[in-house]
Order: structure tokens, then sequence, then C-alpha cells
């Protein structure tokens, strides 16, 4: 027998490897006992987290999970290659309530897996958020609250007696009181979607909304108007918010508090640990919380990350055990003990509020009460490309490029039209 | 008389109108046409396709016609991009094609240290466009950036780089003009070293100025290098998305949008493919224009000439 390989003996080998490599996904989708996820992440302690949850899930149900985890930017734009192109790669995802609109058709709804008092358990602003409301078809389940209260520097206010503000006019009034020698007493987000969390807050609490009645954009009322002049003079007239910040994000802003510079923002639950911790902040100790400040109203968005299903799963029933178990209380409370992010079950949400002791439970109360009040953005058809829309009319304002009516004015007109070419009005 | 038709013979082969070889090359060709076929032409095609549909995600996917290009060409955010996309590739490709082909003539002398001048010339392209980004955002930082620090320095005033528009256009310009000068230096540097030196030494000897052998001599015989160099740039400034995503993320207010990133932002945020698609081949289209132009104008200024 000749040793050396035939042309027929190569083409064989190599049909060989080509069919096998076309065939592994299915052989491997044959196991209905094991799950893919994508999973959020975000600092050092999330892969542990995530380890720890899918080992006591398949300790629990003999279900294995593999799962790839991405930081929160990067998993949406996966998301929606994957969605876009109806992949089965992955049968649960993390998601979240800003672009939930998106997936609508793409995660299966969950109503028929979560009992009428399981899901009442959840906080009714996180699960209102994630149905479709044509449907009212649940496209995911909400894994923790995601709500924003002011954090302050307590050491610099106690030393000039100043008090954390609770109205707009108290807001100009400490921060200009703060601002000189190289630090602001104020910072915000002024680009993308951190810009317009912080116009909608101030939106809903001059009395404006998004849209009316009739699900039209309202969002150039003389409310919203107000909101946005605001939030410009904050920048261009009292100056008490860096210049950059119309270039910030969450990161930005955050690292604004955190390094010092900056003596009061607004952020969200993780804030609390990051600036509790050393390696993270250099004003630990020296801050303190306090609700988000009012106009009209005291309303400020209310949203959550939460795990979806996708609608070209397989294994829907096993990938359900999955996701009924994040939600499960036992890990939410892990996540409270590791991140202290804010459970979205109301039942544990008391439970860790009435173990809280000091400035933790303080805060965990503004928290809850931000929750109780809190409000989303509409999830209509075409509301996700409002939102990029918004993005450059909010950011055209701040950076003084058009006027706060004029900046409303042009997107409300562009936002009717392309929600009604989505299909929101049909 | 015509010569009889030559009846075919049976059990015989009908021979290929290619020769063997060019069979045989193709057969060996054929992996790697097939890879590219549908890693690239597949891709291209079917997003070509998208640009023709209301491709979200909400289930239904209808034909538009023209629709997405129509929305685009007289919609304001896109205007605005194109705009910027124009800005940009203009007062960029300029300089650094006048820039590059100044330092080229320079350090192409044999003065001293030229040798080290060329080889730190190779830094800034070498440099990961994300790098160059993320390095010029803190440098521009108007509280913490060394550039508004020097100026401090010299009792001048800020400059808010990144958060005025006008400013924030010149800033990613900047970026751009450092990492990519150096790269047209070195392709006119290589074309200087390869120029015939006869008619540079004859126009000395006729008693030519430095200026006009530039001129009239050296800027003719680097017409096809500076071609090359403005096709290659005018392909580039049309893709640029790193740095100035790092850098402001199209904003502040859309004021640095490009093509690429309105269209980054119409697929992922505004999960919006239709019409992120045809962006990306409007893109596509001026690109191809604006080569055409610079070839296709001085062909036909030669052959007018030539009739």
């Amino acid at each position: 027998m000749s040793g050396s390989l035939s042309r027929r003996k190569f083409l064989a080998a190599s049909a060989a490897v080509t069919a096998g490599s076309l065939a592994a996904p299915w052989v491997a989708r044959a196991d209905a006992q094991e799950i893919t996820a994508l999973l959020i992440t975000g600092g050092p302690l999330y892969p542990k987290y995530w380890e720890k949850i899918v080992q006591d899930f398949t300790a629990k149900t003999g279900i294995k999970v593999r799962y790839d985890l991405l930081e929160f930017t990067p998993l949406t734009a996966k998301v929606v290659t994957l969605s876009a192109a109806r992949s089965s790669q992955y049968d649960v995802y993390s998601t979240h309530t800003a672009q939930i609109d998106s997936y609508f058709n793409h995660f299966a709804p969950l109503n028929s897996y979560f009992s009428d008092s399981e899901l009442a358990d959840f906080y009714p602003v996180a699960v209102k958020y994630l149905r479709d409301p044509k449907t009212g078809n649940l496209a995911a389940i909400p894994r923790n609250m995601d709500a924003r209260v002011q954090y302050y520097r307590s050491d610099i206010y106690q030393e000039k007696g100043l008090k954390p503000a609770e109205t707009w006019e108290e807001l100009v009034d400490v921060g200009l009181k703060l601002t000189g020698n190289g630090h602001y007493g104020l910072v915000v987000p002024g680009q993308g979607d951190p810009a317009q969390r912080t116009f909608s807050d101030l939106l809903w609490q001059a009395g404006g909304d998004w849209v009316d009645q009739a699900n039209k954009p309202a969002f150039n009322s003389e409310a919203g108007i107000k909101a946005l002049t605001f939030y410009r003079d904050l920048i261009q007239k009292h100056k008490i918010v860096p210049p950059d910040a119309v270039g910030y994000q969450w990161n930005e802003n955050s690292t604004e508090f955190s390094s010092g510079t900056v003596y009061a923002t607004f952020d969200w639950p993780g804030a609390f640990a990051t600036l509790s911790n050393p390696e993270t902040s250099r004003v630990v100790g020296k801050w303190s919380t306090a609700p988000y400040v009012r106009d009209k109203a005291a309303i400020s968005c209310a949203i959550s990350h939460a795990m979806a299903l996708n609608g070209q799963s397989g294994r829907k029933e096993a990938a359900v055990e999955f996701i009924k178990y994040t939600v499960s209380t036992d890990a939410q409370r892990l996540q409270f003990d590791q991140f202290t992010n804010f459970p979205s079950s109301q039942s544990l949400a008391k439970e860790v509020i009435a173990a809280a002791k000091g400035p933790q439970a303080a805060w965990l109360q503004q928290l809850e009460t931000t929750i109780a009040n809190g409000k989303e953005w509409p999830k209509l058809a075409g509301f996700s490309k409002v939102c990029t829309l918004m993005f450059s009319a909010i950011e055209q304002a701040l950076s003084d490029q058009a006027s706060p009516a004029d900046s409303l004015n042009q997107a409300a007109t562009e936002a009717e039209d392309i929600m009604r070419r989505a299909g929101a009005y049909d | 008389m015509a010569p009889a038709a030559q009846a075919p013979v049976l059990g015989r082969r009908r021979r290929s109108p290619l020769p063997y070889t060019w069979q045989r090359g193709y057969l060996l060709a054929s992996p790697a046409l097939l890879v590219m076929l549908a890693i690239l032409i597949y891709p291209l095609g079917y997003s070509f396709i998208m640009s023709f549909f209301r491709w979200d995600l909400s289930g239904s996917a209808p034909f538009i016609g023209t629709g997405n290009y129509t929305d685009e060409l007289f919609g304001r955010q896109f205007n605005q991009a194109l705009r910027n996309q124009t800005i940009f590739s203009v007062v960029s490709i300029t300089i650094e094609v006048v820039a590059g082909m100044a330092i080229a003539l320079l350090v192409n002398g044999k003065l001293r240290g030229m040798r080290l001048a060329r080889t730190l010339l190779l830094v800034p392209p070498m440099i990961a466009p994300a790098v160059v980004g993320l390095n010029f955002r803190w440098l521009f930082n108007t509280q913490y950036g060394l550039v508004d620090a020097l100026l401090r320095m010299f009792n001048l005033p800020d400059i808010p780089w990144l958060n005025h528009p006008a400013w924030a256009l010149v800033s990613v310009i900047i970026a751009d003009v450092w990492q990519n000068t150096p790269l047209m230096v070195l392709l006119f540097l290589a074309g200087l070293q390869s120029l015939p030196q006869e008619p540079l030494e004859a126009a000395t000897v006729d008693g030519a100025t430095p200026w006009q052998r530039f001129w009239h001599i050296v800027l003719p015989l680097m017409r096809p290098v500076i071609m090359i160099a403005l096709m290659l740039r005018i392909i580039d400034t049309f893709r640029t998305f790193d740095v100035v995503w790092l850098m402001t993320q199209g904003g502040p207010g859309g004021a640095t949008n490009l093509l690429t990133v309105y269209s980054y932002l119409l697929a992922f945020q505004a999960v919006d493919f239709g019409h992120a698609a045809a962006v990306s081949y409007i893109a596509l289209g001026m690109s191809l224009f604006v080569l055409g132009l610079l070839y296709g104008v001085p062909w036909l200024v030669a052959k007018r000439r030539a009739i």
C-alpha cells in the first residue's frame, strides 16, 4: 500500500472535515441538556458572579450553560446583529429596557412561563416597559433595577454649610457656591443615551412627557423646552458643569465625581460600590446620597437589566429554566451582595432595605422611592430611531448650535414621521 | 470550396477553449475565490439588496424601492454628515498631501538626523486608529488635556476642542492629519528617490531656481505617485470611523458625524439596517465618483489634447 496521499484520499478527507464542521452545530443542538447564553459583564466581579450562578443552576437542574460575557455596549451591538441574522447561536440574552422595543419580534414572549403572582412581585414599572404595548407580550424579565439618586460630597457640603439640592433652583444655587478653583458643583452627561436620559428626567420633572394621548410627540411642549433650557444653562450659562460634559457619557460622568473634581452628580446603583472602593474612588468616606432633584414633579427614569429568550431558540424550556433562576431570590440576593444591584423583586427589595444600616439604608430607601415614582420613555414602533434623533437634538441645544425650542420642534416633526413610517399609528 | 466540416470524434473529450494551464490555475484558485465570494461579495450584495427594503427588526421587511435613499438624501442628519464628510475629506487630504510633500522634500535632502526622522515617521501610521482617537481625546480635554494646559502656560485662552461644534471637527482633522501625513511622506519620499536626476541637473545648469525645478520638473514627474496617494486617502477618509468614534462619537450634536459614524448609529442604535445600508452605499458611490473624477478628468483632457 502506498503511503503517499493520493488526490482521491485528499478530497475524501477534505469532504469529511467539511461535513463534520457543518454538522457540528446540529449535533450540539441535539443535546437538550445544554443551553447557550450571552450575558452582561462590567467589572472584575461579574465573571465570578456568572460562574457561580451557572454552577448552582447546573447542580440544581442538570442543565449545562455555555456562556459568553460582553459589556453593555458591545453586547447590545451583538444582540442586534444576531437578531437581524435570526441566529440561534444563543438561547438566552442579557438585555435592557433601553432598546427593548427593537426586539419585540425577536425575543420569545415570556408571559406563559411566569404566573400572574410571580409577575406581581416584580416592580410594575419594570414589567410595564418590557412589554410590547401592541400585543402585551412580555419580551424580557427584569433582573435588577436601574435608577439614579444624587451623590454629593458630604465633607465639602458640611464645610461650606450647604445641603444637597432638592429643587432645580437649589441645584443651581448650590452649584454656583461650589464651582471654582478647578472644581465644579455638578456633573451631568451630555452625549448620546445618557443625555437623553437626563433630558427625559428633566422633562418629566417639568410636567411634560414624550408623547401625548394619541402617541404623537409631545416632548417639544412648554415643559420640554423648559427642561432642555435648564439642562443647557447648567453647562453654558451657569457654568456649574465642566464644559467637556457635552461629550460625556456615564463613565466620564462617574469619573468626574469619583476623582474629586466635581462635588455632585446623579448616578446609578453601581456607583455606590464604585465610590466605596479605594481602588476606584478618591472620595471614599467623603460622600453621601440624597434624592434626585425635582421641579413640578419628582420623577426620574426607572429601568431594568433583564433576561430574554431568543425566539429562534430550539431549547426554550431549558432556557426558560435558566432565565427563571437568574431572576430568582437567591440570584438577586447574590447580585445585591456583590454589586449592590437593586433587586427587581419587590419583596426582596423590602428585605434588603430592612436589613441595611446607616448610609446604605438611606440610599436604598431613596432608590426605592425613585423606582416607585419612576418612568421610562415609550416603547412605540420606531422609537429607537427617534432616540438617535434625540441624541443629536439634545446635543445641539447643549452645545449652543441651536436653541432648545428649535432643536425640539425639528426633532418632533421628524419623530412623528419616523414613528408613522414604523407603524406606530397603524 | 469550403473545407468539409470535421465530424465529431466519438469517445474523445471536447477541448476546452482555455489552455490546460488556465484550467489548472482556476481550479487551484477556486477555494480562495469561493472564500472571497462568501465573505466579501455575498455580504456586499446582501447589504445592497437590504438598502431597498425597510429592514429593521420588526419582523416584516417590505420592499420600498429607493425609499431609504431618498429619505436620507433629503434628511437633515444625513446632510449634516455629508457636509462634515466633505469638509473632513477635503481639508485633511489637502493638508496631508501638501505637508507630506513638503516634509518629503525636506527629509530627502542630505541633512543631519534625516535617517532618524525617516524612522520616526513610521510611528504614527503604525499606531491603531483607536489608540490615536483615545490619545487625542485626552490631549484635547479642556480640564485635564495637555494642549489646553500648554495654552494656559502661555496665558492663552482655553480652546473648547471637543465641546464646540467647529473645534470638534478641527480636532478630528488634526488627529487624522497627525496619523496619516507620515504615510504621505513615505510615499512621496519613495517617489522622489526614484526620480531621474538628469532633468534636474540640466535645469540646474540652465539656472532654474529650486522652486522652478520643483514646479516644472519634480511635480509633473511625481504626478503618478501623488495620484496613488490621493486615491488611498480618498478611500481612507470615506472609511474613517475609529478615530472619530473614540474622540467624539460624532458629537457634539452631530458636528463630527461622518457618513460611517452616521451609518453605524443607524444600524446599531436606531436598529435600521435599510437606511444604514443606503448611507453606506451613498458613501461608496461618492468615493467612486470622486475617484472617477480624479482619474477621468486628466484622461479626458489628455484625449482632447491628442485630438
